[in-house]
């Protein structure tokens, strides 16, 4: 098996779960309602989760430690996908940037039950129920939201128009793309695609909102291969910030 | 004066200073409730576990999952039902049987009704209902006379019931169970997986011992 190709693979989903959980659980205690507030924060513990158990396949490759792998990189290191980092702005922001991310993730997920790397074949099994909810979750809120107020679609069209192409740049090929699918690992990002098109403008069909034509939206690509926005360095620095006062705290 | 608060998320937020005089909470400034019922054990019938507001049953399950099932070590089932749909018998006193106030002959003169209603019975106050099972009738009243039928031989006192009709209940259905499959690994939302109580010990016998 190719481990250059696998550790690829494995650092932008552990890297994308890791940030987007960073991300949504900066809503903890900020929730627009207590109910939210809650599944919102599990969702994040979820896919923080879900990333320490790839770090973990990791480190079994032969790379460092979890927290050191998580904590002690700069933004440069990291192979997550821009949308991820962008900072929260207001609630819709989030909402579109949740469903976009799952609806993606479960078909990732998916896919990779079926591949030949055995740790990810097994793990995306035993995360699919969590993406199960964390996807119901999202679609649900789209609906309700998508069909409520003027207000309220108003900025989710807005947030629809900002991050649909940074949503385009999460299926950003590998510079092993080629070899992931013909050794059976993944069946590639362009797989991906369309069927995310087709589960996320089944929702969008159901609200008042408008999805862009993805053939006319260039995605913003880049983070994979380690180009970020500014707003991934303090993101790291303040994720870490407990780890480089005490590598060793533990609670 | 305010003070600075130490939460990054918040200072960066630059919140001015409150200037606006405070207003009276207006009301119904909430949603709706719903009832959350949910399966613990697989051997163990559905209870009652609690409230949460919600525009709708669809919302209303989102919110359950996580209020009342993020804990525990295993779930098999969530049910949600809008809080009006619940009706409510009387509770009866000192101890006694709802089922002794319905006689006998009621249950033999009564026929199945239309429409299914699902059973929940109360057998300590203060604590919460247990699903009974399902009856057929045309009214709530008549269903709890169907569920004395079925289920009013089962030994312990029921106090109070509360009968739902089956179609304004939300069910988890089958494939939603794996939404659960992880719970059980999830021992970092548990009180019990932090050790403070044990660290604080630790500390003070150190520090006394200096």
């Amino acid at each position: 098996m190719n481990t250059e190709a696998i550790k690829d693979l494995l650092y932008k989903m552990a890297d994308d779960q890791l940030i987007l959980g960073h991300r949504n659980s900066e809503w903890t205690g900020m929730g627009p309602l207590l109910e939210e507030d809650i599944s919102f924060s599990s969702m994040a513990q979820d896919k923080v989760g879900q990333s320490y158990v790839l770090y973990k396949m990791l480190h079994e490759l032969g790379e460092q430690e979890p927290d050191t792998v998580a904590f002690t990189r700069n933004a440069d290191q990291f192979h997550n996908c821009q949308m991820v980092e962008l900072p929260n702005g207001e609630y819709d922001f989030s909402l579109i940037r949740h469903f976009f991310y799952d609806n993606a993730e479960l078909l990732r997920f998916q896919a990779l039950t079926s591949s030949t790397y055995e740790p990810l074949a097994k793990a995306v099994v035993k995360f699919r129920g969590e993406v199960r909810y964390h996807v119901l979750h999202a679609n649900t809120f789209i609906k309700q939201l998508g069909s409520s107020t003027d207000e309220a679609i108003a900025k989710l069209q807005a947030s629809i128009d900002i991050l649909f192409p940074y949503a385009l740049g999460m299926f950003e090929k590998s510079k092993f793309e080629n070899e992931l699918i013909a050794e059976g690992i993944f069946t590639g990002e362009e797989s991906l695609i369309e069927p995310w098109i087709e589960a996320i403008q089944k929702i969008i069909d159901q609200t008042s909102l408008q999805l862009p034509d993805y053939k006319t939206i260039k995605p913003i690509n880049g983070g994979r291969y380690g180009t970020h926005t500014k707003d991934l360095q303090p993101l790291v620095e303040e994720m870490s910030a407990v780890f480089r006062v005490d590598p060793t705290a533990d609670w | 004066m305010s003070l600075p608060s130490l939460d990054p998320r918040v200072t960066r937020l630059h919140i001015p200073d409150w200037t606006n005089p405070m207003e009276a909470i207006k009301p119904m400034d909430q949603f709706q409730t719903f009832q959350a019922f949910v399966q613990h054990r697989e051997n163990k019938p559905i209870e009652y576990v609690g409230v949460v507001h919600a525009p709708n049953e669809e919302m209303a399950f989102l919110f359950a999952k996580e209020q009342y099932t993020r804990r525990g070590n295993t779930c098999f089932a969530l049910w949600v039902v809008e809080t009006s749909n619940v009706m409510v018998s009387p509770y009866t006193e000192k101890g006694s049987s709802l089922y002794e106030m319905i006689d006998n002959e009621a249950i033999e003169n009564l026929e199945e009704g239309e429409n299914p209603f699902e059973i929940f019975h109360l057998f300590k106050r203060g604590k919460q209902h247990f699903y009974a099972g399902r009856v057929m009738a045309n009214s709530p009243d008549e269903a709890i006379v169907q569920a004395k039928k079925l289920y009013g031989n089962d030994g312990k006192p029921v106090l109070n019931i509360w009968v739902i009709q089956t179609g304004h209940i939300l069910f988890s259905d089958e494939d939603d169970k794996e939404i659960w499959n992880t719970l059980s690994e999830k021992v970092y939302r548990e009180a019990i997986d932090y050790k403070g109580a044990d660290k604080i010990k630790k500390y003070k016998e150190e520090n006394q011992a200096k």
